[in-house]
């Protein structure tokens, strides 16, 4: 990665006729050789903004660049990136090996250039021998390596990917994951990748871009956007969060519904009510806070219910007004069991909270 | 275990095979019944008729040109290879293949731009469009294309004020212009239904892997809309093979096509079985036609 920029973004946004505003003044940088990924739930204008760049769709305003290009109104045919499309869009009427040599013949690469390293893009995603088969014949996780195949022979700039491992089942998926990492490790080039999965995008990603209502909510590393959500919709969009109403009592302490105070990160001035988000595997259960060092955050709850898990247990801990908290403890020897009924002491480090405005 | 009486078949178990062959013959003779009517008619006025013209096709003629069943030969079977008629098949060929390339060419592009039009509102309405001439009856129109061909028809006046073109009733082109007017419907449906479930996806990618919009349209939106290009172009050839009402109207009868023919051999030359020989070889072509069409991967017409 040096820094170089792929693609850029600016002041892009796409109007579907006068009311739809699927992408609003996106300002973007996607550096080169990274697999960035656009995150957020349908219709945030994910899709719309890969089209952009691909040139299947053209701005309503604002610029595209790719390597420091401008693409205007340049068709897809005429730009340096090769798409992965969510449905793969494998020509039904040619075989493997046609699919994946239409770019280059498109290109008019001479035909022996075609052969070889349309061989070579067929060995990359491990389908030879599979070659003279007719897309329909092929499950959907070779199908998927066709369509991955057909776009990198092309030795794109920037590769897109729509969504590419939506029609998998989860087991494919992750292993297609991998594989996916792994393939753009070898290849070296810039990923694109649109997904609503956002446990993909974390696994997957060098960087994050939230998308939501056609806006950027939040760009940064996986780590930054799982750990300091900037806002509520990211902390709620990215894994699994328990949002507490209350307001900032002083700089770095929240109070509660029921009026407990605890340290947080927050950026909030006294008296603005906040949303105190938290992490479920920060939390952790105790019998009472004497065991804990001082410094730690502690709610008093009851255990509500229990649920056998086999690889764990499941707590739901009710802690009056505050709300209830769904806690899941890893089955160990030494892990303590506890009874509906129990009182039990919830704990959580203050630097795992994060107070957020609305 | 004791026998079980059908009607008490549920002693032991609710069904049993026997109850449930009876199950499923009910509900064969019950579909039989849904499709009797037609099945009926078909049999009736096109199965029976068509074997009648099979049997007749192996009379001889006799001296009044009355066929004669008993005195049966394959004479007009045999008939069927002189030059004159070599001559008129291949000329209504000619004319079917001219045809249906017309159609095709003409229809393509218009099927295509209804195909592509954003609501299916404005496809709906287009394609009612198509269909508006079958409101009316096929002889009716003919006629009146006869009128504006005429001497003193506005296409005929527009040509002879622009100097482009004179009379065209009872010429060639004039038939052309009929069986294109009578026939383009019947390519534009099934092309516009090929062309209207394509994945454009696939055409998306097709640019995208560097394909220009001429090339994309070349090696995807074309190869993928043949079943409709086929489908339309049987539809067109088969009735065009057999055209009579236009090249005898619009045309002036003045050249002998396999409709016409056929209509004199049960009219005017009193020959029931060498009609009959025609019209059932006809038959079997545009059969293999058909099963060929079936063969190359079409789908529903």
């Amino acid at each position: 990665m040096d820094g170089q920029a792929a693609v850029t973004l600016t002041g892009v946004t796409k109007k579907f006729g006068e009311e739809v505003t699927a992408v609003d003044d996106v300002d973007l940088e996607i550096r080169d050789g990274e697999f960035f990924s656009l995150l957020g739930p349908s219709g945030c204008g994910k899709t719309t903004t890969l089209r952009m760049i691909a040139g299947l769709e053209f701005p309503t305003d604002g610029s595209v660049q790719i390597f420091g290009e401008e693409m205007g109104l340049r068709p897809p045919n005429k730009r340096p990136v090769n798409t992965v499309f969510q449905s793969y869009a494998l020509f039904p009427h040619m075989n493997v090996e046609q699919n994946v040599g239409f770019g280059l013949r498109m290109q008019k690469v001479e035909p022996s250039e075609i052969a070889r390293r349309v061989a070579e893009a067929i060995d990359l995603v491990r389908l030879s021998g599979m070659e003279k088969r007719a897309p329909n014949a092929l499950s959907g996780g070779q199908q998927q390596r066709v369509a991955l195949a057909r776009a990198l022979v092309n030795r794109p700039k920037v590769l897109l990917l729509d969504e590419p491992l939506g029609a998998l089942d989860l087991k494919l998926r992750q292993t297609m994951q991998l594989e996916l990492k792994d393939i753009q490790h070898e290849v070296g080039i810039t990923f694109v990748y649109v997904t609503h999965d956002q446990e993909e995008a974390l696994t997957m990603s060098d960087r994050i871009a939230v998308m939501n209502e056609g806006k950027l909510a939040q760009v940064g590393m996986p780590e930054e956007i799982y750990g300091s959500p900037v806002s509520l919709f990211v902390a709620g969009f990215v894994g699994d969060m328990f949002f507490l109403p209350g307001e900032v009592a002083e700089a770095g302490a929240v109070r509660l519904a029921g009026g407990q105070i605890v340290r947080a990160k927050t950026s909030s001035s006294p008296g603005t009510a906040v949303t105190l988000t938290l992490r479920p595997e920060m939390i952790h259960l105790y019998a009472s806070s004497s065991e804990l060092p001082p410094d730690r955050n502690t709610l008093d709850g009851t255990i509500a219910r229990k649920i056998f898990y086999g690889d764990s247990m499941f707590y739901e801990v009710d802690v009056g007004v505050v709300g209830s908290f769904d806690v899941r403890v890893e089955n160990a020897p030494s892990m303590r069991r506890w009874e509906v009924g129990d009182s039990v002491v919830i704990d959580f480090h203050p630097e795992s909270a994060t107070a957020l405005a609305e | 275990m004791t026998i079980l009486d059908e009607r008490e078949g549920s002693r032991e178990t609710a069904v049993n095979p026997k109850l449930e062959r009876r199950a499923r013959r009910r509900d064969a003779w019950r579909g039989f019944f849904h499709a009797a009517p037609a099945f009926l008619y078909l049999t009736l006025f096109f199965t029976l008729p068509l074997i009648i013209v099979f049997v007749f096709s192996f009379a001889s003629r006799g001296r009044t040109g009355r066929p004669l069943l008993e005195a049966w030969n394959i004479d007009s079977w045999t008939r069927l290879f002189e030059p004159l008629v070599r001559t008129i098949a291949v000329r209504s060929f000619w004319l079917a293949v001219l045809n249906t390339a017309l159609c095709l060419l003409v229809g393509y592009p218009f099927a295509y731009w209804i195909a592509t039009r954003r609501k299916q509102a404005t496809r709906n309405i287009l394609l009612v469009a198509v269909l508006i001439p079958f409101w009316s009856n096929f002889l009716v129109r003919t006629y009146a294309w006869r009128m504006l061909l005429d001497s003193d028809g506005y296409i005929t006046q527009f040509g002879e004020m622009t100097g482009l073109w004179g009379r065209l009733l009872f010429t060639v082109p004039a038939v052309f212009l009929g069986l294109l007017y009578g026939y383009l419907p019947f390519m534009v449906l099934p092309l516009y239904a090929a062309i209207e479930r394509l994945d454009w996806s696939l055409v998306e990618a097709g640019r995208d892997l560097y394909a220009s919009g001429a090339a994309a349209f070349r090696r995807i939106t074309l190869p993928l809309s043949r079943p409709g290009i086929i489908a339309g172009s049987i539809l067109v050839f088969i009735p065009s093979l057999g055209a009579y009402v236009t090249p005898d109207i619009l045309g002036g009868a003045k050249t002998t096509l396999l409709g016409n023919y056929i209509v004199t051999q049960f009219g005017a030359a009193r020959n029931w079985p060498f009609g009959s020989s025609i019209s059932g070889a006809i038959l079997i072509v545009m059969l293999a036609v058909t099963v060929f069409y079936f063969r190359s991967g079409g789908r529903t017409l």
